[in-house]
């Protein structure tokens, strides 16, 4: 239970469609400098926890300054979440952490803006292939992501499904790639402009690279800082100013593996999608339609497998990687990671942990 | 190991996500999801489709706030009333949104029925986004109405 501190939100409303109504929120957070969990002894379910008697969220330290100390030291900082790729070894060569990678449910794609002019029409789904065929996935997953990452093949990662993907991704094939972009009419067109957040930049350069090389276009890459964040989502959620860009890396999660298309095909390709750039498409309505009417979990996995295919086969983004959720996890705290929350019920610790002592 | 609640632990989580890290490690919905992300009963042992429209849930027998305030059905309507108020609660987006003609029924201490007024297969997994909290908590700071005097984005 909270015992000390919040952290809240500031919130402005994105419009995104009026009918059927559906908006988004732009978030500013607001925490206390500490956050005191305190254990619910009362909890109904004993095989699950607590197990901690507090967890304190230190807001009061800059995350550099975090993962050197849970490294580092004890008794400062014992769990460390989002850790950057590049920064895993020094977590996994640290005297006092570990790494702890974890598949989550969370896609990296590119938002390709169907509505952009001069270049091949990205309304062409031999555009939208061309683009898709072009991408070395493997390499982006082994040099932009530190090897901590899978390719993607529709937007539902691998991790979300209970078996085997039968989509397979894109193979990097620059050849097909460009008589597919010439085909659709890329023979001298001005340069793609992908845009990205920070946490993104990385990768962008890298998709840059690979359009660049594959499709024989120039390309012009935009990372926004911290500090346009709100104002670039709300000018996609919104819709209503044209984009600047042709593709935009953006990274997406759900809540849920049982929800994947509620939150992320919907969010990319959806009429109420915050993300969406471009026509709305009553096949890929008519197929979400679908899933809202089937109570059965069975039916909606089927309808959800369908849905994603469908994104697949015409390339509706730009399937790039699912990231690994990584965490600096003190060498006595036993962390339990879940795929789309941070949960610490099931946390435990070792005797040697220094609360203990 | 203890089987009582020990030790400290600090943690540094950047995630834009933080304020619904803090909600769900301390605050209970009908549903939650496992390690894998798949949805489970969590406030609720069970729930079943009486039809396409029509979604029951059992709420779960022995469940105790903090304060000592039972959670029962009504725990649910109470909830169910307060987000329904708001066009768009919670901070993700509308997709989380119940239909707003949907309608609560309290069938007995731990028995409630939604009423539909169309089929939302997806609506067992919303509940999640439907936080259950106790009477002091609506009386008190609730969700936004304190401080933004709204609960707008805010669930």
């Amino acid at each position: 239970m909270l015992s000390e501190g919040y952290s809240s939100l500031d919130t402005e409303m994105a419009v995104i469609v009026r009918e059927p109504f559906a908006a988004t929120w732009l978030q500013h957070e607001d925490r206390t400098p500490l956050v005191r969990l305190a254990a619910n002894t009362n909890y109904w379910d004993k095989d699950r926890g607590p197990h901690l008697s507090e967890v304190v969220f230190r807001n009061d330290l800059e995350y550099e300054d975090a993962l050197e100390l849970v490294c580092s030291t004890e008794g400062e900082v014992d769990i460390v979440t989002m850790v950057p790729p590049e920064a895993a070894k020094k977590v996994e060569n640290s005297e006092h952490a570990k790494l702890v990678a974890h598949d989550g449910i969370y896609s990296v794609a590119g938002i390709i803006n169907r509505d952009t002019e001069g270049l091949p029409p990205l309304s062409d789904k031999r555009a939208r292939k061309a683009m898709n065929l072009a991408i070395d996935r493997g390499r982006i997953v082994r040099e932009a992501m530190f090897g901590h990452a899978s390719p993607l093949a529709g937007l539902t990662p691998d991790s979300a499904l209970p078996e085997e993907n039968p989509l397979s991704p894109y193979a990097h094939d620059p050849d097909e790639a460009a008589r597919l972009w010439n085909e659709a009419g890329g023979e001298n067109t001005r340069p793609i402009r992908i845009a990205a957040f920070e946490e993104n930049g990385r990768v962008a350069r890298a998709v840059a690279r690979d359009l660049e090389a594959s499709l024989g276009v120039d390309t012009e890459v935009v990372v926004h800082p911290a500090d346009a964040e709100l104002r670039v989502r709300r000018r996609l959620a919104e819709k209503k100013l044209p984009h600047e860009w042709d593709v935009f890396i953006f990274g997406h999660g759900a809540q849920s593996a049982d929800g994947v298309a509620l939150e992320l095909h919907r969010a990319f390709v959806g009429k109420t999608g915050e993300l969406r750039a471009g026509a709305v498409l009553p096949e890929f309505e008519a197929l979400m339609g679908e899933l809202f009417s089937k109570t059965d979990p069975t039916e909606q996995a089927e309808v959800s497998a369908r849905i994603d295919r469908f994104v697949h086969d015409e390339a509706l983004a730009l399937f790039l990687a699912a990231p690994q959720s990584l965490y600096a996890v003190n060498d006595h705290v036993d962390f339990t990671p879940y795929r789309v929350t941070f949960e610490l019920a099931d946390t435990r610790m070792g005797e040697e942990h220094w609360s203990l002592r | 190991m203890s089987e009582r609640p020990t030790g400290t632990v600090n943690v540094v989580d950047p995630s834009p996500l933080n304020w619904l890290c803090i909600t769900y490690n301390t605050v209970e919905e009908l549903i939650r999801t496992d390690k894998d992300g798949n949805n489970e009963p969590a406030a609720m042992s069970d729930f079943r489709w009486l039809d396409d429209k029509t979604l029951e849930v059992d709420v779960r027998e022995g469940n105790v706030f903090p304060d000592g305030e039972e959670l029962t059905a009504e725990t649910v309507r109470r909830a169910f009333d307060e987000v329904q108020k708001w066009t768009s609660p919670h901070p993700p987006g509308t997709q989380f949104n119940l239909h707003p003609d949907t309608k609560l029924e309290v069938v007995d201490d731990h028995t409630a029925r939604f009423h539909l007024p169309e089929t939302d297969g997806l609506a067992v997994g919303k509940l999640r986004a439907m936080h259950l909290m106790n009477t002091r908590f609506w009386e008190g700071p609730s969700f936004g109405y304190e401080r933004q005097g709204s609960g707008e984005g805010h669930w």
